[in-house]
């Protein structure tokens, strides 16, 4: 059921690889403008997120605060494109079901899951290797990406793993 | 140290002769035992008739769940023992009982390294020298420990944890040099091996594996590689500066050296990214060994096992120098175990394959050409994204034999001792784009088992006539070292669990314990302050086999994986751990 799942991802990461480029490209030029929009207030973010590794060597925007934006289907398949192209598949696996960094399609999580608390995963990075998105993918690239993980399927067959034979 | 070393034998050896029992050495100062990297050792009180004696005498939690590869280390009636991130470091006082702590030497490993780390935050062991305690830190640090006192001598960086480096190979120390090289063949960095001043820990000299001849220190009166001529290989089999310098190629391996031709070898791993397509021509000295010389670096020579590697197939299994048959003359030759499922015989002063024999089943090579060096390839199991999924390529990237599980060389017995893996893959790889700081892979390459119904096996080798003597074979794959002994013992331990030792001769198991959790570490032997012969182990599942057996951890609720198609059942046997084990009669 999981090879399943990795396989899909990967066919629909190539089918849609050539409109990543565009969407990242957008995204980037979100980011500048929210950073810009931000500076105005002036609010340092509550996260020291200058500690982490910065994906693609670009630090999140600082001097304000951002936040997660609203959610569609749209979003979710947006955000799976990204997952791909943002190489988060390489430490999180196909599908984000775990490798380096911990599964994301469990339903549980560390940091908390509500979309505030992933969008904040994404943006900012988190201590044990997750690094800071918030600079590649601007405010709406990393909501694209809490559309996608929210929009996964909760597993029923993993809290208790059985090797009793059902009948 | 090295020499009051040498001092000490052949006092050892003069009153030998009057003691009538030469003492051998009993201690196992570096990872590979010897700088031949043989993991043999001439001890024989533990053989082929008592070994089923064997019992467990001690063992200490080191109270981190992680992937215990690598060895602990005996010198001067202490153990050291180093753990997985966060690379705390253990003395033991082996004269008293109970084994119990003389120090622990705690660093501060940046935490941002557990993302950086391909595939675990494993460590593979400490190297002892001149009274110092050698080892890499997860985040890009070497350090010196004194080590008898536990202080930090010296601390250096040498890897950009920035740019996807980390280390987890075990550092290698000769005449005054410390040598060492990064992992991240899978986060595109520029690999490089260097050579620091063991006194001080100042660098002395960098050699990128990729690049121009000026930074990869190819020089012409000294570079000869047997079968590639030409000037920049190393820039010129690429297809531009970009792509070497984001390329792979990492050190996560193990060194030898040969005091005779003054030369150290090592070997690099993959070339990123995973498809292919995005590097044409041969990415060297990715899936490469490299001879150099200890003092300045400088390469003498370099033979590429993989050229234009499609599959994953690093070259960092261990290089074992050891005098081998070939065509009835006897070659000092270097032998290793191959990812890519060969068995390759090299002549270590040329570089000049000698032979090259599959031990597992291959499929994406028919052969190896003798005369050009090259592999003979199956031109369908060629990779890439034009190419869609590939399907039945063997072995699977994590090997024939993985490079963390170090294979030993018993020179009584002139056989080799491997763990190997039976798994083949299928290759989907698609366009990836280079981000600092994020894996660089484009590859989707799930695994099924190969013919033969077993995951794994642990075998004794001809490498004369190519050809396995004996067999043990095992449900899951082989992710341990090996080690043989005078007394005509091997050892070795399982991902579900088990510590075994077989006669090296014919491979029937003498003993057998169950250690805890998966074994991915190597055993070593040595002679305790009583006189009687241990045998040491870590127990503690991990690397690239703990993050893909699906649940084998406890201890996170907000992390909890279903195992998948190929690893079925491994989590039935064993979870997370971190326990030194101590044997003996
Ligand atoms: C270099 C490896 C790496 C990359 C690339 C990466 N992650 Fe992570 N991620 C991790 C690690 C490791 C953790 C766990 C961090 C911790 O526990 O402090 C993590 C944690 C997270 C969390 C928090 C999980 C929880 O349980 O609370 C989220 C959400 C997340 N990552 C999403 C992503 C997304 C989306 C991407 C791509 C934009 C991505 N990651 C890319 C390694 C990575």
């Amino acid at each position: 059921m999981v090879m399943l799942r990795c396989k899909s991802v990967a066919l629909i990461g190539v089918l849609i690889a050539t409109q990543l480029t565009a969407a990242c490209v957008r995204h980037q030029n979100a980011a500048t403008s929210a950073s810009e929009n931000a500076s105005a207030n002036a609010v340092p973010p509550a996260v020291r997120y200058e500690d982490r590794i910065w994906a693609g060597g670009v630090p999140p925007p600082s001097g304000g605060l951002y936040s997660v934006q609203a959610n569609s289907a749209q979003n979710a398949q947006d955000g799976e494109a990204l997952f791909n192209s943002m190489n988060c598949d390489g430490c999180h696996g196909s599908g984000a079901s775990g490798s380096v960094g911990p599964n994301l399609a469990d339903g549980r999580w560390r940091y908390g899951g509500r979309d505030e608390e992933i969008f904040n995963s994404i943006f900012y990075g988190r201590p044990k290797g997750m690094p800071a998105f918030g600079g590649l993918l601007g405010q709406g690239g990393a909501s694209l990406l809490v559309g996608y993980l929210k929009s996964l399927p909760k597993p029923d067959t993993v809290p208790t793993e059985s090797s009793i034979e059902s009948p | 140290m090295i020499a009051v070393r040498n001092a000490l034998l052949l006092i050892g050896l003069m009153s030998g002769a009057f003691a009538g029992a030469a003492e051998v050495d009993g201690d196992w100062s570096m990872p590979a035992k010897d700088y031949a990297a043989t993991r043999y050792s001439a001890l024989t009180q533990i053989n082929a008739h008592n070994a089923k004696g064997l019992h467990p005498v001690w063992s200490f939690s080191t109270g981190v769940l992680g992937g215990h590869e690598g060895q602990p280390l005996v010198v001067n009636n202490t153990m050291y023992v180093v753990t997985p991130w966060p690379n705390t470091l253990y003395a033991f006082d082996l004269s008293q009982e109970g084994y119990p702590l003389k120090w622990k030497y705690r660093p501060d490993v940046n935490s941002n390294a557990l993302g950086m780390a391909c595939c675990d935050a494993v460590n593979r062991g400490a190297f002892y020298a001149d009274g110092k305690i050698i080892y890499n830190l997860l985040d890009g640090h070497t350090v010196a420990i004194d080590a008898a006192s536990g202080k930090e001598l010296w601390k250096t960086q040498v890897a950009d944890l920035r740019s996807g480096e980390t280390i987890t190979m075990a550092p290698f120390v000769v005449k005054g040099v410390v040598i060492v090289g990064p992992a991240g063949g899978e986060l595109g960095i520029h690999s490089w091996l260097k050579g620091l001043d063991l006194q001080s820990g100042r660098v002395l000299w960098t050699a990128r594996n990729a690049g121009p001849d000026s930074e990869v220190l190819a020089r012409p009166e000294s570079f000869h590689s047997f079968y590639d001529k030409g000037d920049d290989l190393a820039a010129h089999s690429w297809p531009n500066e970009a792509a070497w310098k984001t390329g792979g190629g990492p050190v996560w391996g193990w060194i030898s050296y040969d005091p005779q031709l003054d030369l150290i070898y090592y070997g690099t791993g993959n070339p990123g990214p995973y498809n292919p397509e995005q590097r044409q021509g041969d990415n060297k000295w990715s899936c490469s060994v490299l001879a150099r010389r200890p003092e300045d670096g400088a390469l003498i020579w370099a033979y590429q096992f993989t050229p234009h590697d499609n599959w994953d197939y690093d070259a960092n299994a261990v290089l074992i120098l050891a005098d081998v048959m070939v065509g009835g003359h006897e070659r000092k030759a270097l032998v290793t175990f191959d990812k890519n499922g060969f068995q390759y015989t090299l002549d270590r002063a040329t570089g000049e394959l000698l032979a090259a024999h599959p031990y597992v089943m291959v499929t994406w090579a028919k052969g190896v050409d003798l005369k050009t060096g090259r592999p003979i390839l199956d031109p369908a199991k060629q990779t890439g994204a034009s190419k869609g999924q590939v399907k039945d390529i063997c072995p699977s990237l994590e090997g024939g034999v993985s490079p963390a599980s170090p294979a030993a060389y018993s020179p009584r017995t002139k056989l080799f001792y491997t763990s190997t893996n039976n798994f083949c893959m299928d290759w989907t790889a698609r366009e990836v784009r280079y981000l600092q700081g994020t894996p660089y892979m484009g590859a989707d390459t799930p695994y099924h088992a190969g013919p033969g119904g077993n995951l794994g096996s642990f075998i004794a080798w001809d490498a004369v006539n190519g050809r396995k003597v004996w067999e043990v074979k095992e449900p899951y794959p082989g992710w341990s070292g090996a080690l043989v002994t005078g007394g005509d013992v091997a050892f070795y331990g399982t991902l579900d669990g088990w510590f075994k030792a077989v006669d090296a001769k014919t491979g029937v198991v003498l003993s057998k314990f169950k250690v805890g959790s998966g074994v991915v570490g190597s055993p070593i032997t040595f002679r305790g302050p009583d006189g009687k012969q241990y045998v040491a182990i870590y127990a503690g599942i991990g690397g690239d086999m703990a993050l893909l057996a699906g649940d084998v951890r406890s201890d996170d609720p907000a992390d909890v994986r279903a195992p998948p198609d190929y690893l079925k059942t491994l989590w039935r046997h064993t979870s997370q751990g971190g326990i030194v084990w101590i044997f003996g009669l």
